[in-house]
């Protein structure tokens, strides 16, 4: 399983677009925090601190297109047969690949928190609006700020088993990508319309959309009364999704004729 | 063609049958392929060839009999004995972002990796272009890279679906080079090509495939010498000897260079022969006619053709 990790990481590693999208994360946090330093009154520069800068948004979408392409690329550049034909089996291989993509998602984060951080130190006007011994919704600052990255990982990992599935079930990572896009920002952008359904119909607090609110939720518990979900709920049918597409993805993957 | 008194079967297919929907493309395939060994698979397109070296490798499931690498069983499910197995099945895949080197450091065994590399890159003739994108491969490049793919570990067992596709002269006469090299040293080859004049030259034994029914297997030289051996015979007068020897019921084919008489039993040339001096034709030479695999080939699928449609 080290090798096939090993294998997984060198071509990630050697893909233009890994460091393109890191880049573009890194370059999008500091414009970030340039501007909300400008002009604080844009946004808060706690909350904007808390989300990483915007990196912790970006970095989700730099993921959907890095999982959209990890199994559907190689029956894209037919080395799918190379990669099954050796001794070990389907379920190690996919293993491997959401080994691979979950490193890369630790790391992408681990270096949004880094330049999150390393902004708010040496940008005096950050520096003089964030305290890090303060509170934050009634909570210590940075115990906001670790839920908040545990919660913004979560609602990754929920969408990327998504679209791990998507990609499996078709043949063109276009389409996953579309699907984890789409989904992501439904999530968001539609979630007063959501809320309205869930207060509507109360079954529909189950569906895969209200989990992506979790982040939202670990923040301000307050939320429970418009998803309906208590935050262990949430927390609960989060992983349960993830597991849930994440197996269906590996079926499917099975599956596949080569 | 069977497991071979003295040799040992590294890999060893029994009763392999495979539908796709419901269509049966192999209809109890059994064959066994000794150590040290190369054989050639050969058939039509469509005669199920890269279906056997799939199932051989464990890509898809069958619908019976067994496939055993080394004693190992192998299935979809059981890869174990693929471990020292080396493959390159209908096209060699790329990734475009890596080099050529890049491709066979990513899969070569890390023992002695270095040196394995070097060693098939120099023997497939890449040194010039190995570092160099593979997206920029012509097909020719490509394809090698995709053979070096499956030798670079020194496999027991090479399986290899067309591996001539796209390669020039040189490049077929040093994978040939290769391979019988690899086999002197006791690795077991399965290769199937189209280009059968080139399969003559490297393999020891060929499976004839048609209607994914092995319909011969043999040598090389007993599948040449299949349907019978072929006589040119010149005359001082053709006509008169084509008259004769429908007399004698015996069929031959006029062309300039002389009658052709086939041999289709064991007394032919006798009773042709003793047509021709019975009536007193002059008889100029006599010349045995070497048939070559292709036309031993398409003459069996042919025929097997044929004997498919009476049925």
């Amino acid at each position: 399983m080290k090798t096939l990790i090993g294998q997984e990481l060198y071509k990630l590693a050697h893909r233009k677009g890994t460091w393109v999208g890191l880049g573009v994360v890194v370059l999008f946090q500091i414009a970030w925090a340039l501007v909300v330093a400008k002009a604080a009154e844009l946004m808060s520069v706690p909350d904007s601190m808390i989300g990483n800068y915007g990196g912790n948004s970006l970095l989700i979408f730099v993921m959907i297109a890095s999982t959209a392409g990890i199994i559907s690329s190689e029956f894209q550049y037919g080395t799918i047969k190379q990669l099954l034909y050796r001794q070990y089996y389907r379920s190690q291989v996919f293993v491997s690949k959401v080994c691979a993509l979950l490193i890369q998602a630790l790391v992408l984060k681990a270096v949004a928190i880094v330049v999150g951080f390393g902004m708010t130190l040496v940008t005096p006007a950050l520096n003089a609006k964030v305290d890090l011994m303060g509170t934050y919704e009634k909570q210590p600052f940075m115990n906001a700020y670790w839920l908040a990255q545990a919660g913004n990982l979560l609602t990754m990992l929920l969408i990327l088993s998504f679209v791990l599935l998507v990609s499996t079930i078709l043949k063109t990572n276009a389409a996953a990508i579309a699907a984890g896009f789409i989904g992501y920002l439904v999530a968001y952008v539609a979630s007063v319309t959501l809320l309205a359904a869930i207060a509507q119909w109360h079954w529909v607090k189950w569906n895969p959309l209200t989990f992506m609110l979790t982040e939202t939720q670990i923040l301000s518990p307050s939320y429970a009364k418009a998803t309906l979900l208590s935050t262990p709920q949430m927390l609960t049918g989060s992983v349960v999704y993830t597991l849930l597409f994440g197996v269906l993805a590996y079926l499917s993957f099975r599956r596949r004729s080569v | 063609m069977k497991e071979e008194v003295g040799t040992t079967a590294i890999l060893t297919v029994q009763d392999l049958n495979k539908s796709f929907g419901g269509h049966q493309v192999l209809h109890g395939v059994d064959f066994a392929l000794g150590e040290g060994h190369v054989v050639g698979l050969v058939g039509p397109n469509g005669a199920g060839k890269s279906t056997i070296m799939k199932a051989v490798l464990g890509l898809i499931p069958t619908d019976g009999g067994t496939i055993t690498i080394g004693d190992k069983p192998v299935s979809i499910t059981s890869h174990q004995a693929l471990k020292d197995v080396g493959a390159l099945i209908e096209y060699p895949g790329i990734y475009p972002f890596l080099t050529g080197r890049q491709h066979l450091e990513l899969y070569a065994a890390r023992h002695h990796r270095a040196q394995n590399i070097t060693s098939i890159v120099e023997a497939l003739g890449m040194t010039k272009y190995i570092n160099v994108s593979a997206k920029s491969y012509s097909l020719g490049m490509k394809q090698k890279l995709g053979i070096a793919q499956a030798l670079v570990d020194h496999p027991k067992l090479v399986i290899l679906d067309e591996p001539m596709n796209g390669l020039d002269p040189q490049a077929v006469k040093d994978l040939r080079d290769i391979i019988r090299k690899r086999a002197a040293d006791g690795t077991s080859f399965l290769i199937s090509s189209h280009i059968l004049s080139e399969l003559e030259k490297v393999a020891d034994d060929v499976l004839v495939l048609n209607h994914g029914h092995i319909v011969q297997e043999s040598s090389m030289a007993a599948l040449a010498d299949a349907g019978g051996a072929v006589y040119r015979i010149a005359t001082a007068d053709d006509e008169a000897a084509v008259a004769a020897l429908a007399v004698a019921d015996v069929t031959v084919s006029r062309t300039p260079a002389g009658l052709i008489l086939r041999e289709t039993g064991p007394d032919v040339l006798n009773t042709a022969l003793a047509a021709l001096v019975g009536r007193s034709i002059q008889i100029r030479s006599i010349e045995h006619v070497h048939r070559d695999l292709e036309t031993s080939f398409l003459d069996m699928v042919a025929g097997d053709g044929k004997e498919a449609s009476h049925k």
